[in-house]
């Protein structure tokens, strides 16, 4: 059996990452520049949020792990004699997969026996966490590192993930909008719709309204899925936003006549800095089984 | 017959034809392409105008006609683009736009006749709704307004302004806006009849 480690982009809680037995290599955040706080271990997703959402001209940033922090994770594990497969965020908007990879490079001579797969799963927060899943489920079946890596392949063409923000006023903080862009968008009510295309952000479309945008997601992944609910994993996070989830989860299952059993999630830093409280994630996939023959 | 009043008459044919197809385009930066293009014969149908009856007669149209031809463009650019920095300068462009339009709408109302400022002054609060809701996303707002704006605009050129003594008769004028009203009527009946698609395309689940 191999080991799996993922950055913590894909939004594995540490209770889940232990029920699973996957090791997560955190991403840090700094306020101010002086101390690096490591998501998840010394700052909780919920704290992060609240304060962003509470102090007005916070700029925070996130960073990638390094390449140390990842042969930190490899190490054990390689003197346990396991093989590994790491999964990354998208290298498109981080350098985890680049840490990762060069780890595994300065790996290679020290362990020739054991091999480290890094994977770059053009993908982030619940979308990655999706194929982490069924990476899980496969290592879980008894199926080889080859055989894993080839099925996970697969299964990261298909991956798609959405968000909805509440407001434009992080994307402009982060510079990815500007201040007109914003205080226009503000007036209007408009709610962008962004999505992961080959591991870059695009923007979708842009809807006037919450309660629209919410509604029109519905539908738009209702068609997406049409024919498609049995191959299909999907899963829903949020920012500070448990309740409109809920329905959501709730109004797509009734669409698609279908459960949706992977739980409602809360997004971390890496999709969240950038989204901000209010926004609204949903991810989906074809089953690993799709691709079995 | 002048010369160049044929020439306007045919320079006003052509831009019904652009005028009409642009309202059949869903994709904002082709809508623009194509209407900018109907604003550029508008343009040169009103100088043709100028040049059979002289040029200050129809200065103030021009001025209107490349005022849009240029924000059409300019919007053309910036959609075809579509990064946030392209989206960023269409919008700063847009509120300069809608400033432009003010001022000059304000000023030509104020020299209206006092029997006919209120028709002046619907057409122009449409004007700058119109500049709006060619902004705004989606296929429905340009296309509501442009009705409004085209009726808006008729009613400053029909037999109305008689009873006020500030008749201008301008046929090609209204045939223009009646295209473009034709045109959105038939794009509603072609839209009814399509079979329905939800207005955010998610990505089918499928290898890429």
């Amino acid at each position: 059996m191999f080991q799996i480690i993922s950055d913590s982009s894909c939004d594995f809680s540490p209770a889940e990452a232990k029920a699973h037995h996957i090791e997560i290599v955190p991403f840090y955040i700094t306020f101010d520049q002086t101390a690096h706080l490591k998501e998840g271990i010394d700052i909780s997703k919920e704290a992060y949020f609240q304060r962003l959402k509470a102090e007005k001209n916070l700029f925070p940033q996130t960073s990638q792990p390094s390449p140390q922090d990842y042969i930190d994770a490899y190490t054990p594990h390689l003197d346990a004699g396991k093989d590994i497969l790491s999964l990354t965020i998208s290298s498109k908007v981080s350098g985890s997969y680049t840490s990762a990879v060069l780890a595994a490079d300065m790996l290679k001579e020290e362990y020739p026996d054991r091999t480290i797969l890094v994977m770059d799963s053009l993908n982030g927060s619940i979308g990655q966490g999706l194929i982490l899943t069924e990476i899980i489920k496969m290592r879980d079946k008894g199926y080889s590192l080859a055989e894993t890596a080839a099925l996970a392949g697969e299964v990261i063409k298909t991956a798609k993930i959405y968000f909805t923000l509440d407001s434009l006023e992080y994307l402009r903080r982060g510079g990815r909008v500007g201040p007109t862009t914003a205080l226009v968008g503000g007036l209007l009510g408009l709610r962008p719709v962004l999505h992961l295309v080959d591991g870059t952000v695009a923007q979708l479309d842009s809807v006037r309204g919450s309660k629209r945008v919410m509604q029109l997601m519905e539908e738009g992944i209702a068609a997406a899925l049409e024919g498609e609910t049995q191959h299909v994993t999907l899963a829903i996070g949020h920012i500070l936003r448990e309740e409109d989830a809920a329905t959501f989860k709730a109004n797509l299952e009734a669409a698609l006549h279908m459960t949706i059993t992977n739980p409602v999630t809360e997004v971390g830093v890496t999709i969240g800095t950038h989204a901000g409280p209010g926004a609204l994630v949903v991810a989906y996939c074809k089953k690993y089984e799709t691709f079995v023959r | 017959m002048n010369t160049w009043f044929l020439v306007a008459q045919i320079l006003g044919v052509i831009t019904i034809c652009f005028e009409f197809a642009s309202y059949q385009i869903k994709d904002k930066s082709k809508y623009f392409l194509c209407t900018g293009i109907g604003s550029l014969f508008w343009t040169s149908m009103f100088v043709s105008i100028g040049l059979a009856t002289g040029i200050g007669t129809q200065l103030s149209l021009i001025i209107g006609a490349t005022y849009s031809t240029i924000r059409n463009l300019v919007f053309w650019r910036i959609f075809s683009k579509n990064t946030p920095q392209s989206k960023e300068f269409g919008l700063n462009f847009l509120l300069v736009m809608i400033l432009i339009a003010l001022v000059a709408g304000v000023i030509t109302v104020m020299n209206m006749p006092a029997q006919v400022r209120w028709m002046h002054i619907l057409a122009l609060i449409m004007a700058v709704s119109f500049v709006i809701c060619q902004y705004l996303p989606g296929v429905h707002y340009v296309r509501i307004a442009v009705v409004v704006y085209a009726f808006a605009i008729i009613l400053t050129q029909t037999p109305l302004n008689i009873l006020y003594g500030d008749f201008r008769w301008n046929v090609m004028g209204i045939l223009i806006e009646l295209a473009k009203i034709a045109s959105v009527v038939v794009f509603y009946a072609r839209y009814r009849s399509e079979p329905k698609k939800p207005h955010l395309q998610f990505a089918k689940p499928s290898a890429l």
